[in-house]
Parts: structure tokens; sequence; C-alpha cells
């Protein structure tokens, strides 16, 4: 099981809570597919639950959950990292870090077209 | 006339997360984006970091010919940040 969870600053700023919005037939096709390729890479594998929650999420309360249930636990973590890292690179899910004053549209590293290089 | 989305930051700069424009039917996915920019100059400072998601798939802001239907939804994609 990979439970997401919200840290409560950044930059020293102090992280309120986070809103979270979503392309949601999008979203729901890109995690179908995520299911999908495990089912395909991991054929043991037996359940999969991927939640997601929508709007606003207080400070230490989780916004994302993926649990994968198989007979043996290797092929179980490695299906859930598949699924984490993918939904973070391709389920068009936006989190925005609201602070006190001021907020901020996050940015995946796993997403190509994010600027985090720049 | 296909449907436009707009999400997160895009959707700040735009003022509106939906609306319908007129494109022609063959169009590469730049040329979209530069009839966008008409209606909401203000896009334009997201330029090198969105992408389209035409019919619920992801495509890049290039040449690549797009063949649109009438009602076909067009999303402006800015960097995700699920999970």
């Amino acid at each position: 099981i990979v439970l997401g969870t919200t840290r409560n600053n950044f930059e020293g700023k102090k992280v309120i809570h986070l809103e979270y919005e979503a392309y949601m037939s999008m979203a729901e096709k890109e995690i179908r597919k995520i299911c999908r390729d495990v089912r395909q890479k991991w054929p043991s594998v037996k359940h999969i639950a991927v939640h997601h929650r929508l709007g606003v999420v207080p400070i230490t309360e989780a916004s994302v959950i993926i649990a994968v249930s198989s007979p043996h636990r290797a092929e179980s973590l490695e299906a859930v990292m598949y699924c984490i890292n993918t939904l973070k690179a391709s389920v068009p899910i936006w989190k925005k870090e609201i602070y006190k004053d001021d907020y901020s549209w996050k940015e995946n590293k796993e997403c190509f077209w994010a600027n985090s290089g720049k | 006339q296909v449907t436009v989305l707009y999400f997160a930051r895009s959707a700040e700069l735009a003022g509106l997360r939906s609306e319908t424009l007129s494109v022609p039917q063959q169009i590469t996915a730049l040329q979209l984006w530069e009839e966008i920019i008409k209606v909401h100059p203000r896009l334009a400072v997201i330029q090198d970091q969105v992408v389209f998601a035409v019919r619920q798939e992801y495509v890049l802001l290039g040449d690549q010919l797009l063949v649109l239907q009438p009602g076909d939804e067009v999303a402006i994609i800015p960097p995700i940040s699920g999970g």
C-alpha cells in the first residue's frame, strides 16, 4: 500500500491545506490504463485499488492511496511503485498548495512537460 | 467547433474553465494554441509548460496535424501534480 500524505511546509512557508482538481474523464481513463498495465506486467496481481481525493485536503491527511494484492509481496511492491510513479507522470490531476497569503501550483518532477530544469 | 477545457493555472489565466471555439478541421497543435492565445493572450506565459489533451490523448504543442470533429474536447494541460 502507498499512502500519500501532505507535508506541512514548503520553503519555509506554512502549508494551510491542499486543493486538488482533475480532468475527471481523462484521469479515470489514465488510471484504468495503469491498472491494465499492472495486470499485464504482474499477472499474479489479484486486486488493485487507486483512490485520489479531490478538492480540499487538510495537512497530515492522505490525498492518495494505492493498494495492490498478490500471492507474493515482491509483485505487490513493484506494482504499487509502478502505479504511483506512472500516476505522477500521466494522470491529469493538479495540486495547489495554499499558504497564509499565497498559493502555488505544484509540478511533479515525473511530468515531462514541466519546467523543473529551468 | 471544439470544446476547449482549461485547468489549474491555465484556467486562472484564461478566466474560465471551458468554452467552444471554431477552428479548421485540420490544424497543427501549435496553430491551435495560437488560435487560443488570440482569445486569451495571458496564456502565452505558460506556452513552454503546457501540452494539449485532444480526445483525452496527450499532444505536444508542435507540428502534429490534428483532425478535429465537432464536439471534440481539447484540454490545456499545465504540469501535473497528482499523487
